[in-house]
């Protein structure tokens, strides 16, 4: 038998070992948090407010508290990355100007998210004198994910054919008409997706809010500006750290499996419009 | 050929924009500058003692070097445990699967890329840290090791989407003239494309080491939260603490303007520098590749 041969079919043999454990793991991690968190999941589970310290109710005002933070956080960085997005495509004609710009969006993501958390109570809990409060969760995740809609958005607009523009210019447009009559529809999608992966980013974090938005129980729905919310992540959080009580476990896991649902359907529909967009390219 | 204005035209539509771009660039500056700044007071009164020292008693004494060696070690320890797994997977991905599977192989990496920390956390310490206790017969499972093992778990997904861009974006032709040399399939993958999509793959590596140095909560989690080196310092299963583990303990009694809030700004501050290196070696590195 060739040697070569056999060392190729070792070598492949090796890399399908490693990946199938790679899998392996994965799969582990996931049918984990199904089968911990199905048995909790309830009526009773998804609607009621969290009674006794989390191990009895339910979870529904941490459900609302992660909706109004990432939903929050989305409203307010959609039209600040837009905007800046536009300004640097139709209006900076400067390379060493908008090279600078994304080496700032660039080391902005490389920030780890707790150092949001730090920065972000100083200036909008102390400055703004907003406290510990949902108003400063959701301006420090605004500014946590406008890297991802910045991107986002910058990647859509970029790939707009020049024809387009060309059309555009030809038929005498300013550039503000440019903008709404070309570039804007023609990027939607990259909207769209941004917002969705920001979204997606704002619910999965925990560290940038624990200690700046968030309290723990007696919570329900913010009737000021300066009142904390309760969320499924830092709700996790707490239960985690009460591992010896099963019930509270089991209510971890519960809330676990929502928050997991909710980040892979955003994720989801973010890959389905983008394989839709690559088909239509690729016609 | 005429030089352009920088600004050709200034209508409503130029403030609207340069509104936005001027408060995302200024957040950002704000943000970076006031790190700096936060940080002065406790190098201050501790100098560079506070990189060195290995105390770390709040109102007294502050001294990092616990923290760092645990970011370090972590980080170390994970990417050693992930580097094979995702590369092999990223080389079987790209060079070995058909096109439908490759896909449905990538979409799963990004869904599993979004699966938030907090998860990896709850596993961590209810799952993880009692199998390690148990399987190496500690009398505490929160230890160095299953951070490390935690973290190497968490950026798998993205080490290995990363790396299989790179080896993607190494032109088929490469591929077609070492199969016509008679070079066996294996033998183009790892003498023809592996050597030219180096940098890439070590960028993949890179930007995957910079988010798990900075990945809070799920280390925070298992990682015993005790501040110093153990003894000897290579004893991987004793309880130690990150960068952003002790922040994340801290932050919540130290809210406000006295020393230990600047300590904690302080220790933000190297963990980005940190951070930084390497994701900016990640970028360059994966830009070099293309």
């Amino acid at each position: 038998m060739n040697p070569r041969l056999w060392k190729e079919r070792a070598t492949i043999l090796i890399l399908y070992g490693l990946t199938g454990c790679g899998c392996l793991v994965l799969a582990v991690i996931l049918t984990t948090v199904i089968m911990k968190g199905a048995p909790a999941l309830s009526g009773e589970f998804l609607f009621e407010e969290s009674r006794n310290f989390g191990s009895e109710g339910g979870i529904f005002y941490q459900m609302i508290g992660t909706l109004i933070l990432m939903a929050g956080a989305a409203i307010v960085c959609l039209p600040v990355a837009l905007g800046s997005v536009l300004f640097q495509t139709e209006f900076l004609h400067s390379p060493p100007l908008k090279k600078m710009f994304r080496f700032l969006i660039y080391s902005l993501n490389a920030v780890p998210t707790i150092i949001f958390g730090l920065i972000g109570y100083l200036f909008f809990g102390v400055l703004l004198d907003a406290g510990v409060s949902w108003v400063t969760g959701v301006l420090i995740l605004a500014v946590m994910i406008l890297p991802t809609l910045h991107v986002s958005i910058h990647e859509a607009v970029e790939s707009i054919p020049d024809h387009y523009r060309e059309a555009g210019l030809a038929l005498g447009l300013s550039p503000g008409q440019q903008m709404r009559a070309v570039i804007l529809p023609q990027s939607m999608y990259g909207m769209v997706t941004g917002t969705l992966l920001g979204l997606a980013r704002a619910a999965g974090e925990t560290a940038a809010i624990m200690f700046t938005a968030t309290a723990f129980s007696g919570v329900q729905l913010p009737q000021s500006w300066t009142e904390p919310v309760t969320t499924l992540q830092t709700h996790i959080l707490v239960l985690a750290q009460e591992a010896t009580n099963p019930k509270a476990l089991t209510h971890a896991w519960g809330a676990g499996l929502v928050l997991l649902t909710l980040v892979f359907i955003l994720i989801s529909v973010t890959l389905w419009i983008r394989s839709g967009m690559e088909m239509e390219a690729e016609r | 050929m005429n030089k352009q204005p920088l600004f050709p035209e200034r209508g409503p539509a130029f403030w609207l924009t340069g509104l936005a771009a001027a408060i995302s660039a200024g957040t950002i500056g704000l943000l970076f500058v006031s790190l700096v700044v936060e940080s002065v007071p406790v190098f201050k009164s501790e100098g560079v003692s506070f990189l060195w020292g290995t105390d770390w008693f709040a109102g007294e004494v502050y001294g990092a070097l616990p923290m760092i060696y645990g970011s370090l070690m972590v980080t170390g320890l994970a990417v050693v445990m992930v580097l094979p797994f995702a590369l092999g997977s990223a080389i079987l991905t790209s060079e070995f699967l058909s096109g439908r599977v490759r896909l449905v192989v990538k979409a799963a990496m990004e869904l599993l890329a979004g699966v938030p920390g907090i998860l990896y956390g709850l596993m961590g310490i209810a799952l993880l840290a009692v199998w390690v206790r148990d399987l190496f017969g500690l009398i505490d499972g929160n230890t160095l090791f299953t951070a490390g093992l935690l973290l190497a778990v968490m950026i798998l997904p993205t080490v290995m989407t990363l790396a299989e861009d790179a080896l993607r974006a190494v032109p088929g032709e490469t591929r077609d003239t070492a199969l016509s040399l008679g070079l066996t399939r294996m033998e183009t993958v790892m003498q023809v494309v592996v050597p030219q999509a180096l940098p890439g793959l070590a960028g993949a590596v890179f930007l995957g080491l910079g988010r798990a140095m900075g990945e809070t909560i799920a280390v925070m989690l298992v990682i015993g939260g005790i501040d110093r080196i153990p003894q000897p310092w290579f004893d991987l299963f004793a309880s130690g603490q990150n960068i952003p583990s002790k922040i994340g303990r801290e932050a919540a009694e130290a809210l406000g303007f006295d020393l230990q809030w600047s300590a904690l700004i302080a220790l933000g501050l190297v963990l980005f520098v940190m951070v930084m290196t390497l994701t900016t070696a990640g970028h360059f590195l994966l830009r070099k590749a293309r």
